[in-house]
Protein backbone atom coordinates (compact mmCIF):
# COMPACT_ATOMS: atom_id res chain seq x y z
CA UNK A 1 0.00 0.00 0.00
CA UNK A 2 1.35 3.14 -1.09
CA UNK A 3 1.89 6.28 1.17
CA UNK A 4 -0.14 8.29 -0.78
CA UNK A 5 -2.69 5.34 -0.85
CA UNK A 6 -2.77 5.05 2.65
CA UNK A 7 -3.01 8.45 3.48
CA UNK A 8 -6.42 8.85 1.26
CA UNK A 9 -7.19 5.75 3.06
CA UNK A 10 -7.13 8.10 6.18
CA UNK A 11 -9.00 10.63 4.85
CA UNK A 12 -11.59 9.24 3.76
CA UNK A 13 -12.37 7.49 7.35
CA UNK A 14 -12.04 11.32 8.94
CA UNK A 15 -14.85 10.95 11.72
CA UNK A 16 -15.55 14.46 9.61
CA UNK A 17 -17.04 13.51 6.24
CA UNK A 18 -15.87 14.83 3.50
CA UNK A 19 -17.77 15.34 0.27
CA UNK A 20 -15.97 13.15 -2.08
CA UNK A 21 -12.90 15.37 -1.01
CA UNK A 22 -13.83 18.53 -2.14
CA UNK A 23 -11.86 20.75 0.46
CA UNK A 24 -11.14 21.17 3.94
CA UNK A 25 -13.97 20.87 6.69
CA UNK A 26 -14.64 23.62 9.02
CA UNK A 27 -12.12 24.00 11.32
CA UNK A 28 -12.98 23.22 15.29
CA UNK A 29 -13.39 26.53 17.06
CA UNK A 30 -13.71 26.99 20.32
CA UNK A 31 -16.40 29.11 22.35
CA UNK A 32 -14.86 31.99 24.28
CA UNK A 33 -16.10 30.63 27.21
CA UNK A 34 -13.36 27.24 26.86
CA UNK A 35 -10.72 29.95 26.67
CA UNK A 36 -12.14 31.41 29.42
CA UNK A 37 -12.34 28.81 31.71
CA UNK A 38 -9.06 27.55 30.67
CA UNK A 39 -7.29 30.46 31.59
CA UNK A 40 -8.85 30.73 34.83
CA UNK A 41 -8.28 26.93 36.03
CA UNK A 42 -4.85 28.08 34.76
CA UNK A 43 -3.87 31.12 36.87
CA UNK A 44 -6.06 29.01 40.37
CA UNK A 45 -3.59 26.32 39.43
CA UNK A 46 -0.57 28.35 38.99
CA UNK A 47 -1.32 30.59 42.22
CA UNK A 48 -2.43 27.45 44.15
CA UNK A 49 0.85 25.78 43.10
CA UNK A 50 2.71 29.07 44.25
CA UNK A 51 1.02 29.31 47.65
CA UNK A 52 1.58 26.11 48.18
CA UNK A 53 4.89 26.46 47.85
CA UNK A 54 5.67 29.04 50.03
CA UNK A 55 3.42 27.59 52.48
CA UNK A 56 5.20 24.15 52.28
CA UNK A 57 8.78 25.61 52.75
CA UNK A 58 8.61 28.21 54.87
CA UNK A 59 5.67 28.96 56.72
CA UNK A 60 5.08 25.28 57.83
CA UNK A 61 6.64 24.41 61.35
CA UNK A 62 9.14 21.05 60.19
CA UNK A 63 7.35 17.69 61.74
CA UNK A 64 8.79 16.18 64.99
CA UNK A 65 10.09 13.14 63.85
CA UNK A 66 11.05 13.92 59.86
CA UNK A 67 12.24 17.54 60.52
CA UNK A 68 12.28 19.21 57.26
CA UNK A 69 11.77 16.42 54.70
CA UNK A 70 8.12 16.25 55.86
CA UNK A 71 7.45 19.48 53.52
CA UNK A 72 7.37 17.24 50.59
CA UNK A 73 4.33 15.92 51.79
CA UNK A 74 2.76 18.80 50.24
CA UNK A 75 3.56 18.12 46.86
CA UNK A 76 4.39 14.17 46.62
CA UNK A 77 1.28 12.73 48.13
CA UNK A 78 -0.74 15.59 45.68
CA UNK A 79 1.15 14.79 42.47
CA UNK A 80 0.52 10.92 42.87
CA UNK A 81 -3.12 10.80 43.55
CA UNK A 82 -3.60 12.62 40.16
CA UNK A 83 -1.18 10.26 38.42
CA UNK A 84 -2.52 6.97 40.28
CA UNK A 85 -6.39 8.08 40.70
CA UNK A 86 -7.32 11.13 38.88
CA UNK A 87 -5.47 10.45 35.75
CA UNK A 88 -5.71 6.97 35.40
CA UNK A 89 -8.95 6.61 36.54
CA UNK A 90 -10.30 9.33 34.03
CA UNK A 91 -8.49 7.31 31.08
CA UNK A 92 -9.96 4.17 32.05
CA UNK A 93 -13.56 5.34 32.56
CA UNK A 94 -13.26 7.96 28.99
CA UNK A 95 -11.56 4.68 27.39
CA UNK A 96 -14.51 2.40 28.76
CA UNK A 97 -17.28 4.94 27.82
CA UNK A 98 -15.72 4.86 24.50
CA UNK A 99 -15.90 1.15 24.00
CA UNK A 100 -19.48 1.31 25.34
CA UNK A 101 -21.96 1.21 21.98
CA UNK A 102 -24.33 3.72 23.34
CA UNK A 103 -21.90 6.58 24.30
CA UNK A 104 -19.42 5.62 21.84
CA UNK A 105 -17.51 9.58 20.40
CA UNK A 106 -14.25 10.00 19.83
CA UNK A 107 -14.36 12.79 22.96
CA UNK A 108 -13.61 9.80 25.16
CA UNK A 109 -11.08 8.69 23.30
CA UNK A 110 -9.34 12.01 23.07
CA UNK A 111 -9.79 12.52 26.60
CA UNK A 112 -8.08 9.34 27.69
CA UNK A 113 -5.07 9.93 25.10
CA UNK A 114 -4.80 13.60 26.88
CA UNK A 115 -5.32 11.74 30.44
CA UNK A 116 -2.59 9.37 29.72
CA UNK A 117 -0.40 11.72 28.68
CA UNK A 118 -0.77 13.90 31.37
CA UNK A 119 -0.39 11.35 33.89
CA UNK A 120 2.62 9.96 32.20
CA UNK A 121 4.14 13.27 33.75
CA UNK A 122 2.31 13.65 36.98
CA UNK A 123 3.81 9.55 37.28
CA UNK A 124 7.21 10.40 36.69
CA UNK A 125 6.98 13.63 39.13
CA UNK A 126 5.54 10.97 41.74
CA UNK A 127 8.52 8.32 40.89
CA UNK A 128 11.19 10.80 41.21
CA UNK A 129 9.92 13.03 44.02
CA UNK A 130 9.15 9.98 46.09
CA UNK A 131 12.62 8.68 45.49
CA UNK A 132 13.86 11.59 46.38
CA UNK A 133 12.00 11.82 49.27
CA UNK A 134 12.97 7.92 50.06
CA UNK A 135 16.90 8.80 49.72
CA UNK A 136 17.49 11.04 53.35
CA UNK A 137 14.27 9.00 54.86
CA UNK A 138 15.36 5.33 54.08
CA UNK A 139 18.60 5.81 52.75
CA UNK A 140 17.91 4.44 49.16
CA UNK A 141 17.53 5.88 45.68
CA UNK A 142 15.07 3.13 45.18
CA UNK A 143 13.10 0.48 47.33
CA UNK A 144 10.67 -2.44 46.21
CA UNK A 145 8.04 -1.36 48.07
CA UNK A 146 4.08 -2.03 47.04
CA UNK A 147 3.37 1.44 46.26
CA UNK A 148 6.85 2.45 44.56
CA UNK A 149 6.21 -0.64 42.61
CA UNK A 150 2.87 -0.17 41.36
CA UNK A 151 3.69 3.45 40.11
CA UNK A 152 6.67 2.52 38.54
CA UNK A 153 4.10 -0.34 36.61
CA UNK A 154 1.59 1.98 36.18
CA UNK A 155 4.39 3.73 33.92
CA UNK A 156 4.96 1.40 31.92
CA UNK A 157 1.31 0.52 31.17
CA UNK A 158 0.91 4.43 30.45
CA UNK A 159 4.02 4.68 27.88
CA UNK A 160 2.41 0.97 26.21
CA UNK A 161 -0.74 2.78 25.78
CA UNK A 162 1.18 5.85 24.62
CA UNK A 163 3.20 3.91 22.15
CA UNK A 164 0.07 2.15 20.78
CA UNK A 165 -1.72 5.43 19.99
CA UNK A 166 1.69 6.50 17.81
CA UNK A 167 1.19 4.23 15.42
CA UNK A 168 -0.52 5.81 12.36
CA UNK A 169 -4.35 4.62 12.26
CA UNK A 170 -7.26 5.55 11.35
CA UNK A 171 -9.26 7.46 14.26
CA UNK A 172 -12.16 4.71 15.01
CA UNK A 173 -9.65 2.29 14.89
CA UNK A 174 -6.77 4.12 17.25
CA UNK A 175 -9.57 4.69 19.35
CA UNK A 176 -10.62 1.44 20.02
CA UNK A 177 -6.90 -0.67 20.08
CA UNK A 178 -6.31 2.03 22.67
CA UNK A 179 -9.12 1.55 24.32
CA UNK A 180 -8.66 -2.00 24.76
CA UNK A 181 -5.63 -1.83 26.07
CA UNK A 182 -6.53 0.77 28.76
CA UNK A 183 -9.07 -1.81 29.70
CA UNK A 184 -6.70 -4.93 30.13
CA UNK A 185 -4.38 -2.31 32.10
CA UNK A 186 -7.18 -1.70 34.69
CA UNK A 187 -8.03 -4.51 35.04
CA UNK A 188 -4.59 -5.45 35.77
CA UNK A 189 -4.12 -2.86 37.98
CA UNK A 190 -6.08 -4.18 41.02
CA UNK A 191 -4.05 -7.33 40.46
CA UNK A 192 -0.81 -5.72 40.59
CA UNK A 193 -1.78 -3.70 43.65
CA UNK A 194 -2.27 -6.63 45.47
CA UNK A 195 0.80 -8.94 44.35
CA UNK A 196 3.13 -6.13 45.32
CA UNK A 197 1.38 -5.26 48.46
CA UNK A 198 1.74 -9.09 49.65
CA UNK A 199 5.15 -9.17 48.42
CA UNK A 200 6.86 -6.29 49.98
CA UNK A 201 5.81 -2.90 52.26
CA UNK A 202 7.85 -0.29 52.93
CA UNK A 203 6.02 2.69 52.58
CA UNK A 204 4.25 4.24 55.11
CA UNK A 205 1.12 2.09 56.64
CA UNK A 206 -1.18 5.09 55.25
CA UNK A 207 -2.52 5.40 52.06
CA UNK A 208 -3.01 8.85 49.96
CA UNK A 209 -6.24 8.94 50.90
CA UNK A 210 -6.24 7.30 54.61
CA UNK A 211 -7.25 9.52 57.59
CA UNK A 212 -4.98 8.36 59.38
CA UNK A 213 -2.23 10.54 58.00
CA UNK A 214 -4.33 13.63 58.26
CA UNK A 215 -4.62 12.57 61.89
CA UNK A 216 -0.66 13.30 62.61
CA UNK A 217 -0.65 16.47 60.28
CA UNK A 218 -3.07 19.41 62.17
CA UNK A 219 -3.27 23.35 61.43
CA UNK A 220 -1.30 25.37 58.62
CA UNK A 221 0.42 21.99 57.95
CA UNK A 222 -3.30 20.23 56.38
CA UNK A 223 -4.35 22.97 54.98
CA UNK A 224 -1.53 23.50 52.96
CA UNK A 225 -1.64 19.87 52.26
CA UNK A 226 -5.23 20.11 50.97
CA UNK A 227 -4.16 23.00 49.33
CA UNK A 228 -0.77 21.38 47.43
CA UNK A 229 -3.90 18.48 46.17
CA UNK A 230 -6.49 21.34 44.87
CA UNK A 231 -3.59 23.37 43.17
CA UNK A 232 -2.11 20.22 41.70
CA UNK A 233 -5.57 18.53 40.67
CA UNK A 234 -6.12 22.63 38.93
CA UNK A 235 -2.73 21.79 37.26
CA UNK A 236 -4.24 18.94 36.16
CA UNK A 237 -7.73 19.70 34.63
CA UNK A 238 -5.52 22.56 32.55
CA UNK A 239 -3.10 20.42 31.49
CA UNK A 240 -5.67 18.03 30.03
CA UNK A 241 -7.90 20.84 28.81
CA UNK A 242 -4.77 22.00 26.44
CA UNK A 243 -3.86 18.64 25.62
CA UNK A 244 -7.49 17.53 24.42
CA UNK A 245 -7.38 20.64 22.15
CA UNK A 246 -4.33 19.55 20.99
CA UNK A 247 -5.74 15.94 20.14
CA UNK A 248 -8.48 17.96 18.68
CA UNK A 249 -6.18 19.99 16.39
CA UNK A 250 -3.77 16.86 15.20
CA UNK A 251 -6.72 14.35 14.29
CA UNK A 252 -8.57 17.62 12.04
CA UNK A 253 -5.02 18.31 10.54
CA UNK A 254 -4.30 14.56 9.44
CA UNK A 255 -8.25 14.54 7.75
CA UNK A 256 -7.84 17.47 6.35
CA UNK A 257 -4.12 18.54 5.73
CA UNK A 258 -3.69 16.49 2.53
CA UNK A 259 -6.87 17.54 0.92
CA UNK A 260 -5.94 21.09 1.38
CA UNK A 261 -2.22 20.20 -0.06
CA UNK A 262 -3.74 18.61 -3.01
CA UNK A 263 -6.07 21.57 -3.70
CA UNK A 264 -3.06 24.20 -3.43
CA UNK A 265 -0.73 21.65 -5.13
CA UNK A 266 -3.37 21.52 -7.83
CA UNK A 267 -3.84 25.31 -8.16
CA UNK A 268 -0.40 25.99 -8.49
CA UNK A 269 -0.24 24.13 -11.54
CA UNK A 270 -1.41 24.98 -14.91
CA UNK A 271 -4.91 25.16 -13.85
CA UNK A 272 -7.64 22.54 -12.92
CA UNK A 273 -6.68 19.87 -15.29
CA UNK A 274 -5.84 16.08 -15.25
CA UNK A 275 -2.13 17.29 -15.89
CA UNK A 276 -1.01 18.01 -12.75
CA UNK A 277 0.58 15.72 -10.51
CA UNK A 278 -0.19 15.77 -6.79
CA UNK A 279 3.75 15.16 -6.19
CA UNK A 280 5.91 16.95 -7.29
CA UNK A 281 8.41 14.78 -9.91
CA UNK A 282 12.01 14.53 -9.29
CA UNK A 283 13.43 16.60 -11.83
CA UNK A 284 16.52 18.28 -10.21
CA UNK B 1 -17.81 -22.49 21.30
CA UNK B 2 -16.02 -25.58 22.41
CA UNK B 3 -15.76 -27.07 19.47
CA UNK B 4 -14.62 -23.97 17.21
CA UNK B 5 -12.06 -23.84 20.05
CA UNK B 6 -10.97 -27.52 19.55
CA UNK B 7 -10.62 -27.00 15.97
CA UNK B 8 -8.64 -23.69 16.17
CA UNK B 9 -6.16 -24.92 19.14
CA UNK B 10 -5.76 -28.32 16.79
CA UNK B 11 -4.86 -26.47 14.12
CA UNK B 12 -2.54 -24.37 15.76
CA UNK B 13 -1.04 -27.46 17.45
CA UNK B 14 -0.60 -29.37 14.28
CA UNK B 15 1.34 -26.14 12.83
CA UNK B 16 3.25 -26.43 15.44
CA UNK B 17 4.06 -30.44 15.22
CA UNK B 18 4.73 -29.96 11.64
CA UNK B 19 7.28 -27.02 11.90
CA UNK B 20 8.79 -27.50 15.68
CA UNK B 21 9.54 -24.08 15.89
CA UNK B 22 8.77 -24.29 19.65
CA UNK B 23 10.34 -26.69 20.07
CA UNK B 24 13.35 -26.52 18.03
CA UNK B 25 14.03 -22.52 18.61
CA UNK B 26 12.11 -21.27 21.80
CA UNK B 27 13.14 -24.40 23.84
CA UNK B 28 16.87 -23.76 23.08
CA UNK B 29 16.36 -20.34 23.73
CA UNK B 30 15.13 -20.96 27.05
CA UNK B 31 17.62 -22.77 27.68
CA UNK B 32 20.56 -20.08 26.78
CA UNK B 33 18.39 -17.63 28.96
CA UNK B 34 19.27 -19.90 32.12
CA UNK B 35 22.79 -20.85 30.87
CA UNK B 36 22.73 -16.59 30.66
CA UNK B 37 21.51 -16.02 33.98
CA UNK B 38 23.47 -18.52 35.34
CA UNK B 39 27.00 -16.50 33.31
CA UNK B 40 25.67 -13.34 35.27
CA UNK B 41 24.98 -14.08 38.34
CA UNK B 42 28.11 -16.67 39.14
CA UNK B 43 29.27 -19.91 39.62
CA UNK B 44 27.66 -20.39 43.08
CA UNK B 45 25.21 -22.57 43.22
CA UNK B 46 23.51 -20.90 46.27
CA UNK B 47 22.83 -18.12 44.72
CA UNK B 48 21.64 -19.91 41.68
CA UNK B 49 19.66 -22.10 43.43
CA UNK B 50 17.63 -18.97 45.57
CA UNK B 51 17.13 -17.43 42.40
CA UNK B 52 15.95 -19.70 40.63
CA UNK B 53 12.15 -19.68 40.87
CA UNK B 54 12.39 -16.32 39.32
CA UNK B 55 15.12 -16.82 36.74
CA UNK B 56 12.94 -19.79 35.88
CA UNK B 57 9.60 -17.41 35.34
CA UNK B 58 11.91 -14.58 33.95
CA UNK B 59 12.77 -17.62 31.34
CA UNK B 60 9.05 -18.27 30.97
CA UNK B 61 7.97 -14.87 30.09
CA UNK B 62 11.02 -14.60 27.53
CA UNK B 63 9.10 -17.75 25.91
CA UNK B 64 5.78 -16.72 26.04
CA UNK B 65 6.73 -13.55 24.25
CA UNK B 66 8.21 -15.69 21.43
CA UNK B 67 5.41 -18.44 21.43
CA UNK B 68 2.39 -15.59 21.21
CA UNK B 69 4.55 -13.97 18.28
CA UNK B 70 4.69 -16.85 16.65
CA UNK B 71 0.70 -18.06 17.38
CA UNK B 72 0.23 -14.95 16.02
CA UNK B 73 2.27 -14.71 12.71
CA UNK B 74 0.75 -17.90 11.65
CA UNK B 75 -2.17 -16.38 10.32
CA UNK B 76 -0.34 -12.92 9.19
CA UNK B 77 -0.02 -14.86 5.59
CA UNK B 78 -2.34 -15.25 2.82
CA UNK B 79 -4.97 -12.84 4.65
CA UNK B 80 -5.56 -16.17 6.95
CA UNK B 81 -6.88 -13.75 9.44
CA UNK B 82 -9.43 -12.57 7.21
CA UNK B 83 -10.32 -16.29 6.18
CA UNK B 84 -10.58 -17.31 9.78
CA UNK B 85 -13.23 -14.56 10.11
CA UNK B 86 -15.33 -14.85 7.19
CA UNK B 87 -15.46 -18.34 8.30
CA UNK B 88 -17.38 -17.70 11.31
CA UNK B 89 -15.71 -19.64 13.41
CA UNK B 90 -17.57 -18.26 16.65
CA UNK B 91 -14.01 -15.69 18.24
CA UNK B 92 -14.57 -17.32 21.36
CA UNK B 93 -13.58 -19.70 20.57
CA UNK B 94 -10.89 -18.81 18.41
CA UNK B 95 -9.61 -16.75 21.06
CA UNK B 96 -9.79 -20.15 23.47
CA UNK B 97 -8.01 -22.08 20.98
CA UNK B 98 -5.32 -20.23 20.26
CA UNK B 99 -4.91 -19.46 23.44
CA UNK B 100 -4.65 -23.28 24.53
CA UNK B 101 -2.03 -23.83 21.77
CA UNK B 102 0.02 -21.43 23.49
CA UNK B 103 -0.99 -22.84 26.40
CA UNK B 104 0.14 -26.35 25.29
CA UNK B 105 3.39 -25.13 23.81
CA UNK B 106 4.41 -23.02 26.70
CA UNK B 107 3.79 -26.10 29.31
CA UNK B 108 5.77 -28.38 27.30
CA UNK B 109 8.65 -25.37 27.49
CA UNK B 110 8.42 -25.01 31.10
CA UNK B 111 9.01 -28.73 31.42
CA UNK B 112 12.02 -28.15 30.29
CA UNK B 113 13.06 -25.67 31.73
CA UNK B 114 12.05 -26.91 35.11
CA UNK B 115 14.13 -29.95 34.29
CA UNK B 116 17.11 -27.60 33.70
CA UNK B 117 16.21 -25.58 36.63
CA UNK B 118 16.88 -28.51 38.80
CA UNK B 119 19.55 -29.74 37.15
CA UNK B 120 21.62 -25.93 36.39
CA UNK B 121 20.86 -24.53 39.61
CA UNK B 122 20.81 -27.54 41.93
CA UNK B 123 17.34 -26.14 42.39
CA UNK B 124 15.59 -28.77 45.37
CA UNK B 125 11.88 -28.88 44.98
CA UNK B 126 10.18 -30.34 48.44
CA UNK B 127 6.57 -29.84 47.26
CA UNK B 128 6.33 -30.52 43.13
CA UNK B 129 2.44 -30.77 43.26
CA UNK B 130 2.74 -26.77 43.93
CA UNK B 131 5.24 -26.23 41.11
CA UNK B 132 2.91 -28.01 38.84
CA UNK B 133 -0.39 -26.62 40.11
CA UNK B 134 1.60 -22.48 39.63
CA UNK B 135 3.14 -23.79 35.86
CA UNK B 136 -0.83 -24.77 35.11
CA UNK B 137 -2.64 -21.28 36.34
CA UNK B 138 0.61 -18.51 35.38
CA UNK B 139 0.52 -20.88 31.83
CA UNK B 140 -3.04 -20.38 31.76
CA UNK B 141 -3.16 -16.19 32.42
CA UNK B 142 0.03 -16.09 29.94
CA UNK B 143 -1.38 -17.91 27.04
CA UNK B 144 -4.51 -16.08 27.77
CA UNK B 145 -3.09 -12.54 27.80
CA UNK B 146 -0.74 -13.21 25.09
CA UNK B 147 -3.07 -14.21 22.91
CA UNK B 148 -5.16 -10.94 23.58
CA UNK B 149 -1.98 -8.72 23.10
CA UNK B 150 -1.39 -10.65 20.01
CA UNK B 151 -4.76 -10.37 18.67
CA UNK B 152 -4.48 -6.60 19.30
CA UNK B 153 -1.26 -5.77 17.98
CA UNK B 154 -1.52 -8.37 14.76
CA UNK B 155 -1.06 -6.35 11.74
CA UNK B 156 0.61 -3.76 13.16
CA UNK B 157 4.48 -2.91 11.77
CA UNK B 158 5.71 -2.62 15.25
CA UNK B 159 4.38 -5.55 16.39
CA UNK B 160 7.97 -6.76 17.56
CA UNK B 161 8.98 -4.46 19.92
CA UNK B 162 5.70 -3.11 21.14
CA UNK B 163 4.14 -7.20 22.18
CA UNK B 164 6.50 -7.54 24.35
CA UNK B 165 6.49 -3.86 26.07
CA UNK B 166 2.70 -4.18 26.26
CA UNK B 167 2.20 -7.72 27.68
CA UNK B 168 5.46 -7.82 30.36
CA UNK B 169 3.76 -5.35 32.86
CA UNK B 170 0.26 -7.01 32.32
CA UNK B 171 1.23 -10.52 33.44
CA UNK B 172 3.82 -9.00 36.48
CA UNK B 173 1.53 -10.46 39.03
CA UNK B 174 1.71 -14.07 37.31
CA UNK B 175 5.86 -13.25 37.83
CA UNK B 176 5.27 -12.48 41.49
CA UNK B 177 2.73 -15.15 42.40
CA UNK B 178 4.59 -17.83 40.28
CA UNK B 179 8.11 -17.07 42.25
CA UNK B 180 6.40 -16.86 45.56
CA UNK B 181 4.77 -20.37 45.12
CA UNK B 182 8.04 -21.72 43.75
CA UNK B 183 9.61 -20.17 47.00
CA UNK B 184 7.23 -22.10 49.11
CA UNK B 185 7.23 -25.04 47.43
CA UNK B 186 11.36 -25.16 47.46
CA UNK B 187 11.42 -24.04 50.71
CA UNK B 188 9.12 -27.09 51.97
CA UNK B 189 6.93 -27.29 55.39
CA UNK B 190 3.15 -25.89 55.41
CA UNK B 191 1.99 -24.56 51.84
CA UNK B 192 0.53 -21.52 53.66
CA UNK B 193 2.13 -19.03 52.95
CA UNK B 194 1.59 -20.35 48.47
CA UNK B 195 -2.41 -20.81 48.86
CA UNK B 196 -2.93 -16.91 48.69
CA UNK B 197 -0.64 -16.87 45.53
CA UNK B 198 -2.59 -19.20 44.38
CA UNK B 199 -6.13 -17.67 44.53
CA UNK B 200 -4.51 -14.39 42.74
CA UNK B 201 -3.02 -16.50 39.84
CA UNK B 202 -7.01 -18.28 39.82
CA UNK B 203 -8.80 -14.48 39.85
CA UNK B 204 -5.87 -13.45 37.12
CA UNK B 205 -6.75 -16.27 34.96
CA UNK B 206 -10.74 -15.52 35.52
CA UNK B 207 -10.66 -12.29 34.95
CA UNK B 208 -8.55 -12.28 31.46
CA UNK B 209 -10.31 -15.51 30.31
CA UNK B 210 -13.60 -14.13 30.64
CA UNK B 211 -12.41 -10.77 28.81
CA UNK B 212 -11.16 -12.68 26.16
CA UNK B 213 -14.17 -14.62 25.94
CA UNK B 214 -16.55 -11.65 26.10
CA UNK B 215 -14.21 -9.42 24.09
CA UNK B 216 -12.07 -11.30 21.58
CA UNK B 217 -14.51 -10.61 18.60
CA UNK B 218 -14.27 -6.90 19.02
CA UNK B 219 -10.94 -7.04 19.87
CA UNK B 220 -10.43 -8.35 16.43
CA UNK B 221 -12.08 -5.90 14.02
CA UNK B 222 -9.47 -3.54 15.79
CA UNK B 223 -6.02 -5.56 13.55
CA UNK C 1 16.62 20.00 53.58
CA UNK C 2 18.64 20.07 49.96
CA UNK C 3 16.74 17.04 49.32
CA UNK C 4 13.77 18.88 49.69
CA UNK C 5 14.64 21.86 47.62
CA UNK C 6 15.42 19.14 45.15
CA UNK C 7 12.12 17.64 45.05
CA UNK C 8 10.30 20.69 44.81
CA UNK C 9 12.56 21.74 41.72
CA UNK C 10 11.99 18.69 40.48
CA UNK C 11 8.59 18.73 40.01
CA UNK C 12 7.86 22.10 39.33
CA UNK C 13 10.12 22.08 37.17
CA UNK C 14 8.51 18.97 35.47
CA UNK C 15 5.43 20.54 35.15
CA UNK C 16 6.68 23.80 34.06
CA UNK C 17 8.68 22.21 31.23
CA UNK C 18 5.25 20.07 30.40
CA UNK C 19 2.92 22.94 30.13
CA UNK C 20 5.42 25.14 28.19
CA UNK C 21 5.85 22.50 25.69
CA UNK C 22 2.04 21.79 25.34
CA UNK C 23 1.10 25.22 24.98
CA UNK C 24 4.11 25.47 22.38
CA UNK C 25 2.44 22.78 20.64
CA UNK C 26 -1.13 23.67 20.51
CA UNK C 27 0.61 27.23 19.16
CA UNK C 28 1.87 25.50 16.39
CA UNK C 29 -0.99 23.29 15.22
CA UNK C 30 -3.39 26.30 15.61
CA UNK C 31 -1.29 27.93 13.48
CA UNK C 32 -1.09 25.14 10.68
CA UNK C 33 -4.88 24.92 11.05
CA UNK C 34 -5.25 28.22 9.92
CA UNK C 35 -2.97 27.60 7.19
CA UNK C 36 -4.63 24.68 5.97
CA UNK C 37 -8.15 26.30 6.22
CA UNK C 38 -6.45 29.95 3.64
CA UNK C 39 -5.33 27.39 1.67
CA UNK C 40 -8.70 25.66 1.26
CA UNK C 41 -10.18 29.12 1.04
CA UNK C 42 -7.95 30.08 -1.25
CA UNK C 43 -7.74 27.31 -3.67
CA UNK C 44 -11.50 26.47 -3.64
CA UNK C 45 -11.62 27.26 -7.66
CA UNK C 46 -9.86 24.56 -8.34
CA UNK C 47 -12.50 22.26 -6.82
CA UNK C 48 -13.06 20.49 -10.08
CA UNK C 49 -9.59 19.42 -10.68
CA UNK C 50 -9.75 17.59 -7.09
CA UNK C 51 -12.26 15.57 -8.14
CA UNK C 52 -10.78 14.23 -11.29
CA UNK C 53 -7.37 14.07 -9.13
CA UNK C 54 -8.97 12.32 -6.59
CA UNK C 55 -10.60 9.87 -8.86
CA UNK C 56 -7.45 9.32 -10.44
CA UNK C 57 -5.72 8.04 -7.18
CA UNK C 58 -7.85 6.06 -6.02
Amino acid sequence: MSDLESALGRTHGSPVPTAAGTGPTPPPVRSARSRATERVIGVLALVGTAFTVWLGLWVTPPDRTQGDLVRLVYLHPGVAWVALYLAFGLAAVSSLLYLWPRTRSLFWDRLAAASVEVGVVFNVCTLVSGSIWGKPTWGVWWAWDARLTLTAVLLVLFLGYLALRRIPAEPEVRARRSAFVALFAVLDVPLVHFSVNWWNTLHQGATVLNPGLTLKIHGSMAWTLLLGFVSLTLAFVWMLLVRYRIGVLEDWLDANELDAALAERRSEGTGPGPAVPSEPVGVA
Amino acid sequence: MWRDAALVAGKDLRIEARSRVALSQVAPFGIVALALFAFALGPDRDVLARGAPGLFWVAVLFCTVLAVQRSVSVESADGARDGLRLSGIDPAGLFLGKAAAVGVQLLVLEAILVAGVVLLYGARIQIPWMVGVSCALGTIGLAVTGTLYGALSSGLRMRETLLPFLLLPIVAPVLLAGTRIWQAAMVGGSPGDGTQWLRLLVAFDAVYLAVGVILFGPIQETA
Amino acid sequence: MRYIVAGYVVILGLLFLYAVQIVWRRRRLTRAVARVVAAGTAHDGAGDAVGTAAGRHA
